[in-house]
């Protein structure tokens, strides 16, 4: 356990092994993003939770965090890897997913230390859809900080080979636009007081984008 | 399989269009490995395309998956097969240096860095088939996606041409031993420039630095030339084969009634979406 946290407090001092300037493994950072993201994926469900029967959403909302970064990111790398290789960047291919997976664990540690925050809202509010737009707020810090950490990867890459920038660019605009539709069809996040248990809602999936359209559009 | 995999492997790194291998003389893609190449990935595509008949509908429509599978890749075969004679001509005409082989394989070989690319993107189309009930959606998305393949697909072309280009000029000149040189440090100084860690220039690199407006003008005019025909082609190719994705209001057909063209349909797909006007 403490040689957990001594890990993660090298990650986000961009210490050794975890150094973007020296070569590295990346199954550390996995190990950060499946430990600390459910820690803020558990308190974030836990805004309904009034009875013994109502944890299972807890464990849920728990396993939804790392479930949201891990199934976006799998979708998306076929083509961002071929994408990567038609640029010719193949050959720092396994740099660039360690500064992935790097954002993603820097997000994870973030949104774990902000989970107090959250319970602290939670118990200081009674709205449902306040909660909601107080974890859009927490996951925007954590998404910023995630970023800040892969750019320090990213810039050695850059420096390497300056198209490694469009790659970039391919990568943050393949995972907002697949994230965001994964983000929604993986609701409930936070469980809405009274409604069932459900790792789904009982709904059928709907298109975010579509939803979006339609509420701009009337 | 692996051996499928490490050619298609090396056309995507673009060791097969590098300067060094096109000074060879010829480029080195075999039309009997990459034509089923490019079937096989247009294919892959096309079963994620019909996925959306498979989920839609109360009862799955599999003839609409089949027809998915077996459109995407004759789509851009028979656009090949109808332009192809033309596209040659107009080569021939401006004094490109490709034979007529060495036309079909490039063009080919453009085909499939395109199918690549856009069969990669397939699982983001399944994630998106699976959770959503919109059609006009899916088309947009389908034409986002195909469309990402193909600007790809045209850089390689692009390139290559312009290579090619380069590489007959400097061909073209009087073969004495400075001359040679030149051509030679062009071509190697070049790999470390773009390369920074002496890796190869990548497919879509413009690969030559020294550039020579004559040549690459030459590159140029039969690249705009060969994109206006193939694609006007290709766009209208691919209306007379609707449906592609498949409208889960209407019963499966093969073909659709002969009707209007791309470009409105395209419009009326989002207009629909953004529900403009209802």
């Amino acid at each position: 356990m403490t040689a957990l946290f001594v890990k993660a407090d090298d990650f986000l001092r961009g210490r050794a092994p975890f150094d973007p300037t020296t070569a590295g493994r990346t199954h550390d950072l996995f190990l950060l993003v499946v430990v600390f993201g459910p820690v803020y994926g558990a308190i974030m469900g836990s805004y309904a939770v009034d009875s013994a029967d109502r944890l299972l959403q807890v464990v849920f909302a728990a396993s939804k965090v790392p479930l949201l970064l891990f199934t976006t990111s799998v979708i998306c790398l076929p083509g961002f890897f071929v994408l990567n290789t038609v640029l010719g960047l193949r050959d720092d291919f396994s740099t660039t997913i360690r500064a992935i997976v790097a954002g993603q664990a820097a997000l994870s540690i973030v949104l774990a230390s902000l989970a107090p925050f959250t319970r602290f809202f939670y118990y200081s509010s009674n709205s449902y859809q306040n909660a909601i737009l107080f974890n859009a707020f927490m996951f925007a810090i954590a998404t910023a900080a995630g970023h800040m950490v892969m750019l320090r990867y990213y810039r050695i890459l850059i420096r390497r080979n300056t198209k490694h920038r469009i790659g970039l660019y391919l990568w943050l605009g393949l995972y907002a636009f697949v994230g965001m539709q994964m983000g929604w069809t993986l609701r409930p996040f936070i469980g809405s007081p009274g409604s069932p248990i459900r790792f789904f809602r009982d709904e059928p999936f709907t298109n975010a984008y579509v939803v979006i359209f339609r509420l701009f559009a009337g | 399989m692996l051996n499928f995999f490490k050619k298609l492997d090396e056309l995507l790194r673009g060791h097969r269009t590098s300067p060094d291998a096109l000074l060879q003389g010829e480029i080195k893609l075999s039309l009997r490995a990459f034509v089923p190449m490019a079937v096989l990935l247009g294919a892959t595509y096309g079963f994620f395309m019909g996925w959306y008949s498979i989920i839609s509908r109360e009862t799955p429509e599999y003839w609409q998956l089949l027809a998915s599978i077996v459109k995407m890749p004759a789509l851009f075969i028979l656009t090949l097969i109808v332009t192809f004679p033309s596209l040659y001509v107009f080569n021939a005409l401006v004094g490109c240096r490709l034979d007529f082989r060495g036309t079909l394989r490039l063009l080919v070989g453009a085909i499939v860095v395109n199918l690549a690319v856009a069969a990669s993107l397939g699982p983001i189309l399944a994630f998106f088939t699976v959770s959503t009930k919109s059609y006009a959606f899916m088309i947009v998305l389908n034409v986002l996606l195909l469309a990402i393949g193909g600007i790809v697909g045209l850089g390689f072309l692009l390139q290559t041409l312009r290579r090619l280009a380069m590489l007959g000029y400097h061909l073209a000149r009087p073969v004495d031993s400075t001359d040679d040189q030149v051509t030679e440090k062009s071509i190697n100084s070049n790999s470390d420039e773009t390369g920074d860690h002496g890796q190869l220039p990548g497919p879509l690199d413009a690969a030559l630095q020294d550039e020579s407006s004559e040549s690459y003008g030459k590159a140029n005019s039969i690249f705009r030339v060969w994109v206006i025909i193939y694609s006007l082609v290709g766009v209208q190719m691919g209306w007379l084969l609707r449906p592609f994705i498949g409208d889960p209001d209407f019963e499966f057909q093969w073909f659709r009634e002969r009707e209007g063209n791309f470009f409105l349909g395209i419009l009326g797909s989002l207009k629909e979406l953004f529900q403009v006007g209802s």
